[in-house]
């Protein structure tokens, strides 16, 4: 076993390992281990990124265990935003005091529950087989559904419902397509579903094409793609904060990445074109359903939640394009996402003791009433919306010059035009939620400001680096890995 | 696995759709895993098919219990009425059924017949959580969905992976365990089981 096996064997088993000991804890103890257990995950992920980008050109690809550029960069973010999301989950838990298990087990079932999610979430990117990843996005539902609805209120409850029911059923809609690919395999067995292997498929190319289309409808219906992404809104903005970070800047790309995974193997069988074109269909359709939503007044997590519609979209039309100017795009897109819609998350911890009505309603003229608050939103939000020098300003303008540079002019066109108008709803939503009219609002201390200005302040350093690297990353080894993938 | 055995499960399918009673569609998707346990039994040629075939029964046993326990646990004053009639139901899963395998080509099973009876087993468990408005229905399709699959596992020319089998059953039970956590807090937050209650988070 070599040491980043071994190494990505330990990011995996250390958050489990947490996820127990919270559970047999004493009460007391909860919190402190919660916190102190989240920095040597997060280094150890960190580490495996690096090693992972030092060895882009000698990936380890095995039957179980996969530890590549693509994967290292995602085993990257879901250590930071699960590093943050433990950090700043004390001001959640302390600003309430509902949840749907008795008060007692409160603290102890929400950091297990996040712990377990955390150690799953790091192992898809890491699995080196179709089955066993499905397994694992299945694991993510269970553990997930949990804290969408731990607050136990009836908004939550109807949320995490929504969001078991339907991501289960594309799920098993997805396995189906796995079946079929395993009928066709010579290998058979579990073997014979790990990436390289599925290249070898010999059911014919129209067999191939029905089960990768059956993967991938099912895949969307978790990642949140346009027209099954029912369940996202009302997840995202029902969640607790730190869990909705998680869920938007973690879990929807570690899925997609297993879209992505699918089509690179598949592609030698059912055709390059043809896979991609679907990942374009899904990606226009998520911005178009998207955009509208985005232009109007939304309660502050249900306009971050759409955001997320639209950025899965985005990426989705990097893959779909699947150059390296388009590829380098979706790296980028992928972490500096993460980083401003986390941000925008943990804010509205914050922002829900400050203002009330955020939950249900838009809110308007935080910076005039609580400036540190008003900056932290409007950082998300620009970020977000790829105003420069956003990081995402780059990686958008990367995959749209890779969509004419892969030959899909019409396709790369309605993506620029959609991300303008995106761009428009999200700036309107920037001015009136920091500059905008405000009502009378206490002024007085608010729960987790200071942790969240601490978060900030990293993700704006995080933010401009991200964009000196957006600028040097194509061309790189790192791109050339990325469309190398697997192969 | 002969065509009876197989038209039967789909049989059983078409009648959790159509019927009322919550504790008589788990029964009825209970002997559909029953059934499956012992085509896999029968069909069994390895520890590890005998192991997958004992994973599949523990399976149909717990969600059963837990299933039951949950209906006993949250009688409701009146039944949820379905917002499609049975007759209705059935009509439109069997077009969805037929449409599925008519568009789906061969798929790779050792019989097409078997084909036939994933599609539409995968066409009943969808419109089962689509149609019915009972939350318990709900599951009840995802459990039909996943029996599908247990059947297309069956029938793959070369058998199916044990740790796959494994896995998947492990991952229906907690999902299922975490669906009956939802159900109960639901009938206990809304006084009913009906998942028309469920309807405050539209944009």
């Amino acid at each position: 076993m070599t040491s980043r096996e071994l190494l990505a064997l330990t990011v995996i088993a250390l958050p489990a390992l947490a996820a127990v000991l919270l559970l047999l804890a004493p009460t007391g103890l909860v919190t402190g281990l919660a916190r102190f257990a989240s920095v040597p995950v997060a280094a150890l992920a960190f580490a495996l990124t690096l090693l992972a980008l030092r060895a882009s050109g000698k990936p380890v690809i095995g039957d179980w265990l996969v530890i590549d550029v693509a994967g290292g960069l995602l085993v990257g973010v879901i250590g930071l935003v699960g590093l943050a999301s433990v950090l700043v989950s004390p001001a959640y838990l302390d600003a309430g005091r509902d949840s749907l298990v008795s008060p007692e087990r409160r603290q102890r079932m929400y950091f297990a529950a996040l712990y377990l999610f955390w150690a799953i979430l790091l192992a898809v990117p890491l699995v080196g087989n179709l089955g066993a990843a499905w397994l694992l996005v299945e694991a993510t539902t269970a553990a997930s559904a949990l804290l969408v609805g731990f607050s136990g209120h009836a908004r939550a409850l109807e949320a995490g419902w929504k969001y078991l029911v339907l991501t289960s059923l594309g799920l098993g809609v997805a396995l189906l397509g796995i079946v079929v690919l395993a009928a066709g395999i010579p290998t058979g067995g579990l073997d014979g579903l790990s990436w390289r292997a599925l290249s070898t498929y010999s059911g014919g190319s129209e067999t191939a094409l029905i089960a990768y289309l059956l993967l991938l409808a099912g895949l969307a219906a978790k990642i949140g793609w346009a027209p099954v992404h029912n369940w996202l809104p009302d997840a995202h903005s029902e969640a607790p904060p730190p869990v909705s970070a998680l869920l938007s800047a973690a879990l929807l790309p570690t899925v997609l990445l297993i879209a992505w995974r699918s089509q690179h193997a598949l592609a030698p069988v059912v055709g390059e074109n043809t896979t991609q074109t679907v990942l374009i269909a899904f990606g226009l359709a998520s911005l178009a359903v998207a955009v509208p939503f985005l232009w109007r007044s939304l309660p502050w997590k249900r306009l971050l939640a759409y955001s997320s519609l639209e950025h899965m979209g985005v990426i989705a039309l990097g893959i779909g394009f699947g150059t390296s100017l388009a590829l380098a795009g979706v790296a980028i897109h992928i972490v500096a996402h993460a980083v401003a819609k986390a941000l925008g998350f943990y804010a509205a911890t914050p922002l829900l003791s400050h203002e009330p009505r955020a939950g249900e309603h838009a809110v308007t003229g935080i910076g005039r009433t609580k400036h540190a608050l008003g900056v932290s939103m409007g950082i998300s939000l620009a970020a977000l919306s790829g105003l420069p020098p956003s990081p995402l300003f780059v990686s958008e303008v990367l995959i749209v010059a890779g969509g004419f540079q892969a030959g899909h002019p019409w396709a790369a066109s309605a993506t620029a035009l959609l991300l303008a108008l995106g761009f428009l709803g999200l700036a309107h939503a920037l001015i009136e939620t920091t500059a905008g009219d405000s009502p009378p609002r206490e002024r007085g201390p608010i729960a987790g400001l200071r942790g969240v200005t601490a978060v900030t302040c990293v993700s704006v350093v995080l933010l401009l680096g991200l964009t000196a690297a957006a600028v040097a990353l194509p061309g790189s080894d790192l791109a050339a890995a990325l469309v190398r993938g697997l192969s | 696995m002969s065509g009876a055995v197989i038209w039967t499960l789909v049989a059983l399918g078409l009648a959790v759709l159509v019927v009322r009673r919550r504790s008589l569609a788990v029964a009825l998707v209970t002997a559909q895993a029953l059934v499956l346990v012992g085509v896999a039994l029968d069909e069994a040629e390895s520890s590890g098919d005998v192991i997958a075939a004992g994973a599949l029964a523990v399976r149909a046993i717990v969600l059963a219990g837990l299933f039951l326990l949950l209906v006993s646990r949250t009688r409701a004053v009146r039944p949820v009425r379905a917002r499609v009639a049975p007759l209705a139901r059935a009509g439109i899963a069997v077009a969805f059924a037929l449409a599925l395998t008519w568009l789906v080509p061969a798929i790779g099973l050792v019989s097409r017949d078997a084909e036939r009876g994933v599609l539409a087993l995968v066409a009943f468990g969808i419109a089962t959580a689509a149609l019915r408005r009972a939350t318990l229905f709900q599951i009840i399709g995802i459990v039909l969905v996943e029996n599908a699959l247990a059947l297309a596992a069956l029938q793959l020319p070369g058998g199916a992976s044990v740790a796959i089998e494994l896995g998947v059953a492990l991952d229906l039970m907690l999902v299922a365990l975490v669906a009956v956590v939802f159900y109960e807090r639901i009938f206990a937050e809304f006084g009913t089981a009906d998942s028309a209650t469920l309807r405050a988070l539209r944009d």
